[in-house]
């Protein structure tokens, strides 16, 4: 068990510390709090009202989409390290992984995935859905708000 | 000859194939002109190979044909065949026999139902499977034929499905049917175990290997088998469906519920005598399970109105005989009066019918009386079934009642008194049935006009006299007077061997024996003339409300099997809950659902709770493991 | 420093590349041309590729059968094995696609989803199914099976206008990742305990050593579970019902045969071939598994009421039968569990095809009123369904039967008398809810109500699908049912 020593040292170290700062935060600082303080973002505009509740989803698709990009980016660096020792088995089996990517790209960008602007209708969506998930009163311009230039919220 | 064996389950097969193809076209009356044609040709292909096991000699006659090879996979080989020996060719002779008769009444008895064709595809379906049931050379096929059998019997109990009661007595037959099977698929994987085969015959088979089994697998394997019989014969504690039964087509309850399938169950042990004969205990539990039945069942036949009710539990009375025989080692007893009480019985019901068809669908007999002005040739045919199973002499009942009982006499002296005292009980109810139907006032008068009753068409009436012809004579298979008048014991001989107890009793102590039998049935049939007849006695002190409920079996088993909470609301919230008294099988269907409804609960559609089954299972697991590395 | 390198044998993963390719073939195709071709396109060329994966299995079950033990290889560093076990599973995966595709081309029409990401998901998910029964390698096992499980989740999901579908989707992918994640640990401990994630060279350890440390003790427990997840056993079926009823009817029918199968393929391997020396320690568990899992799936049917989520509790009772044969630990056993996936394939397909026609438009009508006079009104797709009842009941002359058979009479040869009693108990209350739905079709039901505004169509890609799997059931029940052995038989001979 004498090996498992250290891992169990960090760990109470680990507990210490974060407790401690806590603790030592609380009794230390003053509290002197006022209206500025308190609020979310100390400059900029006030809110006056609770933040949107919904985002566009394609903010969440292209989030996606870079993770996969970031992916192949870090499965391509160790791979350039020693490329020169993998020889022809690891070019070959680099091609294939990056083939595989590509195609997937190449399904996004045909499906308008990185298409920006006015939501476009990718396939003929039919009617209503028949589960009734949808509320007919929760549509884009009742959740998601515009502001408008000014900064004021679009009429 | 022999060759034509597979020919006697063919028929009836071609002619399930045809009627399912072509029965809506050939309609009433042809479809079942082509059924009765079909079953009386299996007949025909029966004795035919009956002749030609006769003609080979008394040692040699088994003829095992083979057909094909289902299926062969190493060590398990699954043949396709049929055995005709004497066992089965006796037992397929009657069946096809009496099936036939039996599809020729229903021509009469079915004219103008609406699914007049459906009801012989059936019936002929049903006729092949009791042919696979009987003439198979596995136990294997036996088990094809016995699931068969009873999905027919599923059907035609809810033929008329529209009635609520007859499909609720279809589903209450299923399931305690399925219960017999349980024992029968045990004992069919217990068999493989021990001896590798589920083939009957050759030197590799289970018959001739028999011998190789332990005593507890014996004993096991016998009780099991038992347990099958118990279902499908209707014995002692499973004979509630047999009652409901009655729901079905009077065919259906005279072919299926008195002469064939409920034999089956005697037949399979008869099959299996080899097994039976190494565990003397399970042949005494088959033994007094049989003859409690018997009486039992001859109790509630006394109280009964509905005429087929009575018939039926005298059926199950009767089965219980023939275990009493099979029990006491006498199998070809239990065979005889198997053959007899085919006979008999199968004219009593289908005589029940004709009444019932002539009264325009009365059955109960404290509205019928004085028939037999109005209906000479199945009052007549009545009696000689009546005689027959009263045990009157020389009616071929007698003859195997008298067997069977002397066999329990030298068994063990208690079993022929409960055998002697249902002969009594026998002759009263079935009297007591005689005179309230065909003799006493015209009570159908009462209530709305049916018009006069009317005799049974010629297709209803020819059976019934080339049967009551049979329950006259067929004591002739089999008479004890010397070696040479036993035909049947002769013929079977060789399936049982020594294992068939010899009958040690003096001649004189027999003819004691079966004078008593005579005088008790007499005295029966005195007692019911003195009460129905001249009016000494009031018959409604002689029919208690527990006899008419039938012990109120059928409510114990639902209070029983139900939950004890739901007993508990049934007592206080009503005092009878309807659905107590619907039946003991609903009620092995709702302790199901009472489960499952508390099971459902845990579904909850949460992901949570899920992900906390799935963990705790894990945990479940890990404590498992961390005992057995702990020890 | 030189590398090793591992030499690739293309040949022995030829079924599984050749659907991965597929798949990406038909993406890029569906991606280019989808407006330019009709559906049924991407159906057939599905079919062309799961068949195609089917010719190149069946060319090494030639190979591999033909010089018997010899045949059979490990291949790609030892990761993948080629025997004849990998190959049945092969054959089976394939050909479930190629039914599960013919039934869903008319589904995808009558639903409007589209059609190709359908069947690229389905023949990815379906690799992932080939490369857990090929596997000899835990870590390669895993891989599999999320493939197999990734692909599956989305597919669940596929009906993303039906809050049931997404609602399915989602259970299925935190459960899933949930129970990945506890294989993943069942791995590090093998590992631990073995020194190697090869099954190979752990079998080789396993026969070295003769003590079992905890440590392995609790691989066994973890992997269990894993799997248990994945073949849907009590008790960690409880996300079975939910999901096989939200998800879109054919991928129901897929998820239940293939995914059921890939589990079993793995847990019979790992635990079959490499723990198999360590069989007392783990039979317990499997007996367990196998005795609640039947108990379960048959009481719980009873009293369901809709028929899509009465056979998704039946298909848990299933892969408790299954579980009987690996509890056996017999090559009987083994045997007996392949023949019963075998029969189990058609068998779930075809009665899943039938619930997709009967549920018409919006997948909505599983209930089993909808079932109600189905024999009045199309006799032929009653008949078809009792058919597959009566097997999954396990009557005799039907494929079921013969699996019951088989696998109980292994659990008796290896003296689990009671696991044998139960099950055949529970085979009693089983018949009860599959004849409940008969009698519905067939008795109940004169009037002939809604029936007419919306008839139930059968297209013929779905009743092709049907026939199959029908004429498998009967076949594989009677006349064929040596070759059937035989031929799990064969796949049993597992490379040690």
């Amino acid at each position: 068990m004498a090996q498992y020593l250290p891992l169990l040292a960090m760990l109470i170290l680990a507990t210490v510390f974060a407790g401690g700062s806590f603790l030592a935060s609380g009794l230390l600082a003053p509290k002197r709090p006022t209206l500025a303080k308190a609020a979310p973002y100390e400059c900029g505009i006030v809110p006056d009202r609770e933040p949107a509740e919904r985002f566009p989803v394609r903010f969440y698709l292209v989030a996606m989409i870079f993770i996969i990009f970031d992916i192949e980016i870090i499965f391509l660096y160790p791979w350039a390290v020693i490329f020169r020792q993998l020889k022809g088995f690891g070019i070959f089996e680099m091609v294939l992984f990056t083939v595989a990517v590509f195609v997937s790209l190449v399904y996004l960008l045909a499906n308008g995935a990185l298409d920006w602007g006015p939501a476009k209708r990718l396939m003929a969506t039919p009617t209503v859905d028949p589960a009734g998930a949808r509320d007919p009163r929760r549509t884009s311009s009742s959740t998601v708000r515009r502001i408008g230039p000014t900064g004021k919220e679009a009429a | 000859m022999l060759d034509a064996t597979w020919l006697i389950p063919a028929l009836p097969l071609a002619g399930f194939a045809l009627l399912l193809l072509f029965g809506k076209r050939l309609g009433e009356p042809w479809s079942g002109w082509l059924a009765t044609t079909t079953c009386f040709a299996a007949f025909v292909a029966t004795a035919v190979v009956f002749a030609g096991l006769v003609g080979r000699a008394g040692d040699n006659r088994q003829f095992d044909q083979h057909l094909f090879t289902w299926f062969k996979a190493g060590s398990l080989k699954v043949e396709v065949g049929l055995l005709a020996d004497q066992l089965s060719i006796t037992m397929a002779l009657f069946v096809t026999g009496v099936g036939a008769l039996i599809h020729l009444y229903s021509v009469g008895y079915m004219h103008g139902d609406d699914r007049y064709p459906k009801f012989f595809l059936y019936l002929n379906l049903f006729v092949f499977s009791m042919l696979m049931l009987v003439l198979a050379d596995s136990f294997l096929l036996t088990f094809l034929g016995w699931e068969g059998v009873g999905a027919c019997s599923y059907f035609l109990i809810s033929f008329w499905f529209e009635r609520p009661t007859a499909a609720s007595a279809g589903k209450k037959a299923f399931v305690t049917n399925r219960v017999g099977d349980f024992g029968f698929m045990l004992a069919m994987f217990l068999i493989f175990g021990a001896l590798g085969t589920l083939q009957y015959a050759g030197p590799g088979g289970v018959l001739a290997n028999a011998g190789h089994l332990s005593h507890t697998t014996a004993t096991a394997i016998a009780l099991l088998l038992f347990l099958g019989a118990v279902g499908k014969s209707a014995q002692l504690p499973l004979y509630v469906w047999l009652p409901d039964a009655m729901e079905g087509p009077t065919p259906v309850s005279a072919l299926i519920h008195a002469a064939t399938m409920v034999t089956a169950g005697v037949y399979l042990l008869c099959r299996v005598n080899p097994i039976l004969g190494l565990t003397p205990g399970a042949l005494d539990v088959v033994a007094w399970v049989g003859a409690i039945t018997a009486l039992f069942a001859a109790t509630i036949a006394c109280a009964q109105n509905d005429i087929k009710r009575v018939l039926a539990y005298s059926t199950i009375s009767q089965l219980g005989y023939m275990f009493l025989a099979v029990g006491s080692g006498a199998y070809v007893a239990g065979i005889f009066h198997m053959v007899t009480h085919a006979f008999f019985k199968a004219l009593l019901f289908l005589a029940a019918g004709a009444v019932i068809h002539g009264l325009h669908d009365e059955q109960d007999m404290k509205r019928m009386g004085g028939l037999r002005k109005y209906m000479p040739v199945t009052f007549g045919c009545f009696i000689a079934g009546w005689l027959a199973i009263a045990g009157v002499p020389p009616f071929a009942g007698f003859w195997s009642k008298d067997d069977i009982l002397a066999n329990a006499w030298q068994h063990n002296h208690a079993l022929w008194f409960i055998g002697i005292v249902t002969a009594l009980l026998t002759a009263y109810y079935m009297s007591r049935q005689v005179f309230l139907v065909f003799w006493g006032e015209e009570r159908w008068r009462d209530g709305e006009d049916h018009g006069e009753p009317h005799e049974a068409p010629w297709t209803m009436a020819l059976p019934l006299i080339v049967l009551a012809g049979l329950s006259l004579v067929g004591g002739g298979l089999n008479l004890p007077f010397n070696k040479h008048t036993e035909l049947l014991a002769n013929w079977l001989h060789p399936v049982f061997g020594d294992r068939l107890h010899e009958l040690g009793i003096s001649s004189a102590s027999k003819w004691a024996l079966a004078g008593t039998a005579v005088a008790l049935g007499v005295i029966g049939i005195g007692f019911a003339v003195a009460v129905f007849i001249r009016g000494r006695v009031d018959p409604e002190r002689l029919e208690p409300a527990v006899l008419q409920h039938g012990w109120y079996v059928d409510d114990l088993y639902a209070a029983i099997i139900e939950t004890p909470g739901r007993l508990l609301a049934a007592f206080s919230a009503f005092v009878v809950d309807t659905k107590v008294i619907d039946g003991a099988v609903n009620g092995v269907a709702s302790l199901v659902r009472n489960g499952g409804d508390r099971l459902r609960r845990v579904q909850t559609g949460y992901v949570r709770n899920y992900a906390l089954a799935v963990a705790a299972g894990a945990v479940l697991i890990l404590g498992y493991v961390a005992a057995r590395a702990g020890g | 420093m030189p590398l090793e390198l591992p030499r690739v044998e293309w040949a022995t993963i030829l079924p599984e590349t050749i659907l991965v390719v597929g798949a990406m073939l038909i993406l890029l195709g569906g991606a280019l041309l989808r407006r330019r071709l009709p559906a049924w396109v991407w159906t057939v060329a599905s079919i062309i590729i799961a068949a195609g994966a089917m010719v190149s299995a069946w060319d090494l079950w030639r190979r591999v059968s033909h010089n018997h033990q010899g045949g059979a290889h490990t291949a790609i560093a030892n990761a993948v094995v080629v025997d004849g076990f990998s190959v049945y599973f092969a054959l089976l995966t394939c050909g479930a696609v190629i039914l599960a595709a013919l039934m869903a081309d008319s589904y995808l029409r009558r639903e409007r989803l589209n059609a190709p990401e359908f069947h690229v998901l389905m023949l990815l998910s379906a690799s992932g199914a080939l490369l857990m029964a090929a596997a000899n390698d835990l870590i390669v096992i895993f891989l599999g099976l999320e493939v197999l499980s990734i692909a599956l989740y989305v597919l669940a999901g596929f009906a993303q206008r039906r809050a049931v579908s997404r609602e399915a989707a989602m259970k299925y992918f935190v459960l899933g990742a949930f129970s990945s994640a506890i294989f993943l640990y069942g791995v590090a401990l093998a590992y631990g305990a073995t020194g190697s994630t090869n099954l190979g060279e752990i079998a080789a350890f396993l026969r070295a050593s003769v003590s079992t440390h905890a440590v392995l003790l609790g691989a066994f427990a973890f992997l269990i579970v894993g799997l248990g997840f994945k073949i849907a056993a009590v008790p960690f079926h409880m996300w079975t019902p939910d999901v096989y009823q939200g998800s879109p009817t054919p991928v129901t029918g897929f998820m239940a045969a293939v995914a059921k199968a890939a589990g079993f393929a793995a847990l019979l391997r790992i635990f079959f071939s490499t723990f198999g020396t360590h069989r007392l320690d783990w039979q317990p568990l499997i007996w367990a598994l196998a005795v609640l899992s039947i108990l379960v799936g048959s009481v719980l049917a009873v009293v369901q009421t809709d028929v899509k989520r009465m056979l998704a509790y039946s298909s848990i009772s299933h892969a408790g039968y299954i579980l009987i044969g690996l509890q056996a630990a017999t090559v009987r056993g083994l045997a007996g569990s392949l023949f019963y996936l075998l029969a189990y394939t058609f068998m779930v397909l075809g009665s899943f095809g039938i619930v997709t026609l009967v549920a018409r438009d919006g997948d909505a009508r599983t209930g089993l009123d909808a079932y109600r006079g189905l024999g009045q009104r199309r006799p032929g797709l009653a008949l078809v369904f009792t058919v597959l009842l009566l097997a999954q009941a396990g009557v005799p002359l039907t494929s079921g039967f013969l699996a019951k058979f088989y696998v109980i009479s292994a659990a008796v040869e290896a003296h689990s008398y009671a696991l044998a009693i139960i099950a055949m108990l529970a085979a009693v209350i089983a018949a009860f809810f599959y004849l409940r739905v008969i009698v519905v079709m067939y008795m109940a039901g004169d009037e002939a109500d809604t029936a007419d505004a919306d008839p139930i169509r059968v297209p013929f890609g779905a009743g092709l699908s049907l026939a199959v799997s029908v004429v498998a059931t009967v076949i594989i029940g009677t006349i064929l049912a040596g070759p059937a052995f035989d031929f799990a038989r064969h796949a049993s001979i597992l490379r040690l």
